[in-house]
């Protein structure tokens, strides 16, 4: 008790004083950091600067036509523009039920894994791998492999108990990049899930054993709190990453209703065919603002976990 | 709670958590990527000399192409000292590169390969060198002995923009030996109606009754669809005297009426995954003895009776079948051309005359590792005079030829229809957009997962925001 005071003392005298001091700090001790920051200025932000001027613009290159400054129309026809409105409902719905998903079902598995097991340390590298499947490489191996009509595993073991075979990415295709999505993103929550469980103290479990609660109301009244943040951050993270879906897509369906995202969407408007680069540029510009909103809001959650605040 | 140990945890959690949001950042930029075009011209080997220039070619990655890649230095650069860099690309990153590249006024390549959709359009818009006159100047080359239909649908206005490398057609492939089980016959001229009474058929549990194509695209679904839809007398524009769009038509009856037929046919007959099925799906579920028919490119016949082929000398061929109209086969073909700021277009069209003049066909016939049968077949009218040719490719030879030459390239249909020729699209830049986003709906059709209505209605939205 006494050495955490004295050790907090100088922390607290020092508190105004390093700040001071950094402030004094002459620019020149700086410049050595200036290449790579302008470097990075250059590289991240003059492009999206530019993709901005894009949205402000009709621009199409097939056929060839002047570029043309139109200030916010791109923006004014959004509302209108069914096929955008029909993408951003699948991102939504994409998005969101993978999150869920993959959240429950990581802290499921987070839970198993924080026992003590014989083998737990591969059965934590197992669980881990589906994430460091590359996306693509995951796309295909579902479709061809899980979900094919003709010879995929899941019509396999559907067929041993007397179904039909079904075509799932043709007949359900956001519900069959739902599952792969899930598939990936599962460790992803399972791992932050762990680290919360992992600093859960465990005197307050002891407590909690002592005072005679059940396994379930410990878990429920003391765990479930204690774990909010971490749920908080793993759901923003996981939209942050979610919302930008695109080669599962491309991979499985290649688009269509149901499964055209507005990543993919805004492929399809440029690159892909459309080459109508100024309104593709405001889609992708309503993107980046969707992602700011969730991602301040996870940088807040962030901050506050860092700061180490109790939430409950 | 003691002081100590809220602060140990505190430190604890904090460490973890920064540790997850270090690991978090890191995943991001891995996820983010980037997609390269990864065009790095690959060189040919060594060159006898310099005095011959070098030139730059952006080739699609199929196999007959290969072969003249691999086969150029000692064919081409022996004998005229030019050194060709081959940039071997993907065909959807091809036509990506090589719309910006002409766009935008690069001067990236020398020869550009494109294909039939691109070729007059591009001619028309100034991109590309007209290759009339050197065709017309080189004897080697022997310009009349292009297939007139092949000729006509990469040139404007009597102006040839890129010579035919490959081309294709599109005929209906059958399971003789079915049929005759059956006791059925196929003309060789049918009707649609006539190939979907045979077709529900032969239809069992075991084996479909045709193979249709019904995955996205404008060139997987777009192409099937749109030969059946030219031959029931409908279109998806209207056109204006000048050429350019006038209307949507996908909203009339004839436009329905062709839809209908054809999910429907796939519905009561067609292949499994139909939703899913184009070219490759197909093949492998006809030579699998899954289906009895189907209507593809003329190209599919030659890996039907390729040596290695479980179904080689049980197959029938027959025409594109038709409806209003006469003939009803699709016409496609990959052909070279020069980019119209090319620094040496006369070196450019060196290496074309050669590529797709008749001593290649001849030279390849003897050279590559697929033997005659693997030539590039469909540009010219000797290739079908070859004795070798005849025998390595009797079976479907004749039929191929006469579905080349029947190609309805200049009239399709029973109206005019906007922009340059074309037969299994519509010859204006947007339909390659439109046409990816219509067959999405008509694919979903076809899954069973939409009503043909909904597609319809959303599909006329998306071609009514042509033209107009």
């Amino acid at each position: 008790m006494q050495l955490d005071t004295v050790r907090q003392e100088p922390g607290a005298a020092l508190g105004t004083a390093p700040k001071h001091d950094e402030l004094r700090r002459p620019w020149r001790q700086r410049l050595p950091l200036l290449p790579a920051l302008v470097f990075t200025v250059l590289l991240t932000q003059v492009p999206f600067l530019m993709n901005i001027w894009y949205s402000l613009t009709d621009w199409t290159i097939v056929p060839p036509t002047p570029r043309e400054f139109i200030g916010l129309d791109n923006y004014g026809d959004l509302p209108s523009d069914q096929f955008f409105r029909d993408a951003a409902w699948v991102t939504v719905e994409m998005t969101v039920s993978a999150v869920l998903l993959s959240l429950v079902l990581g802290t499921l598995l987070a839970v198993l894994l924080d026992r003590a097991f014989f083998g737990r340390g591969v059965a934590r590298t197992l669980l881990i791998t589906p994430f460091l499947v590359m996306p693509v490489v995951a796309g295909l191996i579902w479709k061809n492999q899980m979900f094919s009509g003709l010879y995929g595993v899941v019509n396999w073991v559907t067929a041993r108990v007397g179904m039909d075979s079904i075509e799932f990415v043709s007949r359900y295709p956001l519900w069959s990049i739902v599952v792969v999505l899930v598939w990936q993103w599962t460790p992803f929550m399972m791992l932050i899930m762990l680290a919360g469980l992992q600093s859960q103290p465990a005197d307050v479990l002891e407590a909690a054993k002592v005072d005679g609660a059940s396994g379930f109301g410990t878990f429920r009244q003391l765990t479930l709190p204690h774990l909010r943040p971490y749920m908080e951050l793993g759901t923003l993270l996981g939209t942050i990453y979610l919302i930008q879906v695109f080669d599962q897509v491309a991979v499985m369906t290649g688009g269509g209703p149901d499964s055209t995202n507005i990543p993919y969407f805004v492929y399809q408007r440029s690159i892909g065919g459309g080459w109508e680069f100024g309104k593709a540029s405001a889609y992708s510009i309503a993107v980046v603002v969707a992602s700011i909103v969730v991602a301040t809001v996870a940088l807040r959650v962030l901050s506050r976990l860092l700061r180490g605040e109790e939430i409950a | 709670m003691t002081a100590t140990s809220q602060l140990t945890w505190r430190r604890h959690t904090r460490r973890t958590v920064s540790i997850l949001a270090v690991a978090a950042v890191g995943l991001a930029a891995v996820a983010c990527g980037d997609d390269d075009d990864s065009a790095e011209p690959s060189g040919t080997g060594e060159s006898p000399s310099g005095e011959g220039g070098e030139i730059t070619v952006a080739i699609v990655g199929n196999p007959q192409m290969e072969d003249i890649s691999a086969l150029t230095p000692e064919l081409f650069t022996a004998e005229t000292g030019i050194d060709v860099n081959y940039s071997v690309l993907e065909e959807g990153t091809l036509r990506e590169v090589v719309t910006r590249d002409i766009g935008g006024g690069g001067e990236q390549f020398d020869v550009v390969m494109i294909g039939m959709y691109e070729a007059p359009q591009f001619g028309a818009n100034g991109w590309l060198t007209d290759l009339t006159p050197y065709a017309e100047d080189d004897d080697s080359y022997q310009f009349d002995d292009l297939i007139p239909t092949v000729r006509d649908g990469l040139s404007v206005d009597g102006k040839l923009y890129a010579s035919p490398f490959y081309a294709e057609s599109s005929f209906l492939m059958y399971r003789a030996d079915v049929l005759e089980a059956a006791g059925l016959t196929m003309p060789d001229n049918p009707t649609w109606d006539e190939v979907a009474e045979i077709a529900r058929a032969v239809d069992n549990d075991e084996m479909a009754g045709i193979c249709l194509r019904g995955k996205p695209g404008w060139g997987d679904l777009g192409a099937s669809f749109t030969t059946v839809l030219n031959t029931f007398g409908g279109t998806w524009w209207s056109a204006n005297e000048d050429g350019s769009v006038a209307e949507a038509q996908v909203d009339q009856p004839e436009f329905k009426e062709a839809l209908e037929f054809y999910s429907g046919l796939i519905g009561e007959a067609g292949e499994d995954d139909a939703a899913n099925a184009s070219f490759n799906e197909c093949l492998a579920q006809y030579q699998d003895g899954q289906v009895a028919m189907w209507y593809d490119a003329t190209v599919a016949a030659g890996l039907l009776e390729a040596d290695d082929s479980p179904v080689q000398g049980l197959n029938g061929y027959a025409t594109a079948p038709v409806k209003e109209t006469d003939a009803s086969g699709w016409l496609w073909s990959w052909a070279l051309a020069i980019p119209q700021n090319s620094p040496d277009p006369d070196t450019a069209w060196q290496y074309i005359s050669w590529a797709t003049g008749p001593d290649y066909i001849e030279a390849a016939g003897t050279e590559v590792a697929g033997g005659w049968a693997a030539i590039p077949p469909g540009t010219r009218a000797s290739t079908y005079e070859i004795p070798e040719y005849q025998e390595a490719a009797g079976a479907f030879a004749d039929a191929t030829l006469e579905a080349m030459e029947a190609a309805p390239i200049d009239n399709p249909g029973t109206t005019p229809r906007p922009g340059v020729p074309g037969v299994q699209y519509v010859g204006i830049p947007e339909f390659q957009d439109v046409g990816n986003r219509c067959t999405e709906q008509f694919s979903s059709v076809i899954a069973g997962r939409a009503n043909i209505d909904a597609a319809l209605s959303a599909c006329q939205d998306i071609a009514s925001q042509v033209g107009g």
